[in-house]
């Protein structure tokens, strides 16, 4: 499996990433402007960049840079000022609230820096909270993703029963549940210790391997080496990504 | 543990697991119904328990003879009890002017004792005479001073003297202290005089005492009857101003409780803005959040009610005990007002905060700014 998806990734036409109907993101001339006490704030400044299916893309880039900006975009969480977002061939700039809710319900899996694990809900309730929101819950498909993440003897535990480290892969099972085309992970392993960071960067790879679309926002430059490209951000601009160009491993 | 996600179990979960917070609001809207309860149940049966204190302070009807007249026809009491209702207290006075043994003149009247005390049991006095006793008499406070011997008293009425046994003194701080009271049947004996006056005591508002009115000037042409308006007039007026008063009890509790359910349930969701910031990022709408969050608010307001209806029907009953030396029972009919009024603040108190997660921007309150 994990040999047939790096022949698939080998096997993408660097031309193809700026070709919207191969990409699974697809931003052009992306633009997000927020209006405050200061006047207009340009948090995202007209972002083009694709990525394709089964790719591992790093976005990096120092605080304010537009990183969370970029995040929103993807995550469906908010809609640009300008330009087109296209996220698995449908254009969510121009989607009403509610379909963005359930579109973001279906297409992306969110994993967190700091897990995000309601308090009073199980590990395995947390995941089943995922499914509630997407269709309908079912236990043995959440305990099927605990035992994938190596948690399956900590299903019943609350959050403040887990380690960091459990925790937040109760937060990658949750954000694999529904079986998104998308995994967005936002600092993965900035709350973590070595042990742990080990742990989830090699439970990355896996769903990498398994052929999961990964978009990573990361300070960590050995968490952003993993990854096969990396997208810079500074001043709300992407100043460095190799568009039309090979996908150019980091490392 | 059981492993079910639903709705329900989410609200049931979310009021454990911030119990100090859920209790607050708990006990807000546990005190908003039991007040509620307790006005609504004492409102309930305010009007009879007013209307039963006012029967203590006497005749709220005076009926006279017709013009011409000096006195009743025989019977006039029955009819007039008969057609005020066997609720109805009544009493007839007859009325003549003696003299006493210091010759001074005193307005002495025959009446039933038996009658006049549950007429009048607002009437201060040492002691009542019995009605095996023909000639004793209740002895006005200021009349008795014109009398030499209680014991011996001693009238003159149209050159007929008579002797009467003073049995207790009678301090009302009106009319009646002047006269002289002495049993019907012994008055009409020595004077020869008839009742004169009846006075009527009609249970309830002013409605039923002019309906009562009514009836009697129809089926008994020619009697004069009159309302004595100053009590008629003035039990409505106090009935009315004591119903306006828990009105405005009522609402100035109800905003009290939703300002302290507002709070309570505002920093509820500034609590929550990074689990609804979550729920967001997992896919639930708007709509979703916000019902579940009134959903939450909702249930402690049932819990609320419940407790508070039971703790309210007691208070009601003990307010009752200890102001109308009746017991008031739970009334269930007042629990759907109460039910809607506690569901209301509820709702209204957790809509407004509501409007704090439509400005909600998950990304950033995920990520901890």
């Amino acid at each position: 499996m994990i040999m047939m998806v790096k022949e698939n990734l080998a096997m993408i036409n660097p031309n193809d990433l700026t070709r919207p109907d191969c990409a699974v993101i697809s931003l052009k001339e992306v633009t997000r402007d927020y209006s405050g006490h200061a006047g207009k704030v340009c948090a995202l400044n007209a972002a083009s960049f694709s990525i394709v299916a089964g790719e591992w893309v790093a976005i990096t880039g120092p605080s304010g840079s537009g990183k969370s900006t970029l995040v929103n975009m993807i995550g469906c969480l908010d809609r640009p000022t300008q330009g087109a977002l296209m996220i698995d061939g449908v254009d969510v700039a121009s989607m009403s609230a509610t379909d963005l809710d359930r579109f973001r319900a279906d297409k992306i899996g969110f994993i967190f820096q700091q897990f995000h694990l309601i308090p009073y809900l199980s590990a395995l309730e947390n995941v089943m909270l995922a499914q509630y929101f997407h269709s309908m819950t079912d236990e043995k498909e959440a305990r099927a993703a605990l035992e994938r993440v190596g948690l399956g003897n900590r299903a019943d535990h609350l959050p403040s029963e887990l380690s960091g480290g459990e925790q937040q892969r109760v937060c990658v099972a949750r954000a694999l549940i529904n079986n998104p085309p998308i995994l967005l992970a936002d600092e993965p392993t900035g709350n973590l210790d070595e042990a742990n960071q080990k742990i989830v960067a090699g439970l990355l790879k896996d769903l990498h391997a398994q052929g999961h679309t990964i978009v990573m926002v990361t300070h960590d430059p050995e968490m952003a080496s993993l990854a096969q490209r990396r997208i810079a951000l500074s001043h709300g601009k992407v100043f460095c990504h190799p568009v039309g160009g090979a996908i150019v491993p980091i490392r | 543990m059981s492993h079910r996600i639903s709705l329900f179990q989410m609200i049931r979960r979310s009021i454990m697991h911030r119990r100090a917070r859920s209790l607050s609001a708990l006990l807000a809207m546990t005190i908003s119904a039991a007040v509620a309860t307790a006005l609504l149940t004492l409102y309930t049966s305010l009007d009879a328990k007013l209307h039963h204190e006012f029967r203590g302070f006497g005749a709220n009807i005076v009926i006279t003879p017709a013009k011409g007249e000096k006195h009743f026809a025989d019977g006039t009491l029955d009819k007039v009890q008969a057609l005020a209702g066997p609720d109805a207290n009544a009493a007839e006075f007859g009325y003549a002017v003696a003299t006493t043994d210091r010759g001074t003149p005193v307005v002495v009247a025959g009446t039933d004792f038996a009658a006049v005390r549950r007429l009048d049991s607002w009437w201060q006095v040492t002691a009542w005479p019995t009605p095996a006793e023909t000639s004793s008499a209740l002895l006005g406070q200021h009349a008795a001073q014109f009398i030499g011997d209680e014991n011996n008293v001693q009238l003159t009425f149209a050159d007929r003297p008579i002797t009467l046994h003073g049995a207790g003194r009678l301090n009302t701080g009106g009319d009646e202290d002047n006269r002289i009271y002495m049993p019907l049947a012994s008055f009409t004996a020595w004077t020869g005089a008839l009742p004169s006056v009846i006075e009527l005591q009609v249970p309830g508002g002013a409605a039923q005492v002019e309906s009562v009115i009514g009836d009697l000037r129809k089926q008994l042409p020619g009697i004069k009857v009159d309302p004595v308006r100053q009590l008629v007039e003035g039990e409505n007026r106090i009935v009315d101003k004591t119903h306006a008063l828990m009105y405005a009890a009522m609402i100035l509790i109800a905003l009290t409780v939703a300002i302290s359910v507002l709070a309570t349930l505002s920093a509820s969701v500034l609590e929550r803005r990074r689990d609804f910031a979550l729920m967001k990022a997992l896919g639930s709408s708007t709509i979703h959040m916000v019902g579940l969050f009134v959903c939450e608010a909702v249930v402690l307001s049932i819990g609320g009610v419940m407790i508070g209806y039971i703790l309210g029907s007691g208070a009601s009953s003990l307010i009752s005990q200890l102001n109308f030396h009746t017991a008031t029972m739970p009334r269930l009919s007042v629990l759907p007002a109460i039910l809607l009024l506690n569901v209301s603040i509820a709702v209204l108190a957790a809509l407004l905060p509501v409007r704090l997660l439509r400005g909600l921007q998950p990304a950033a309150l995920l990520k901890g700014e």
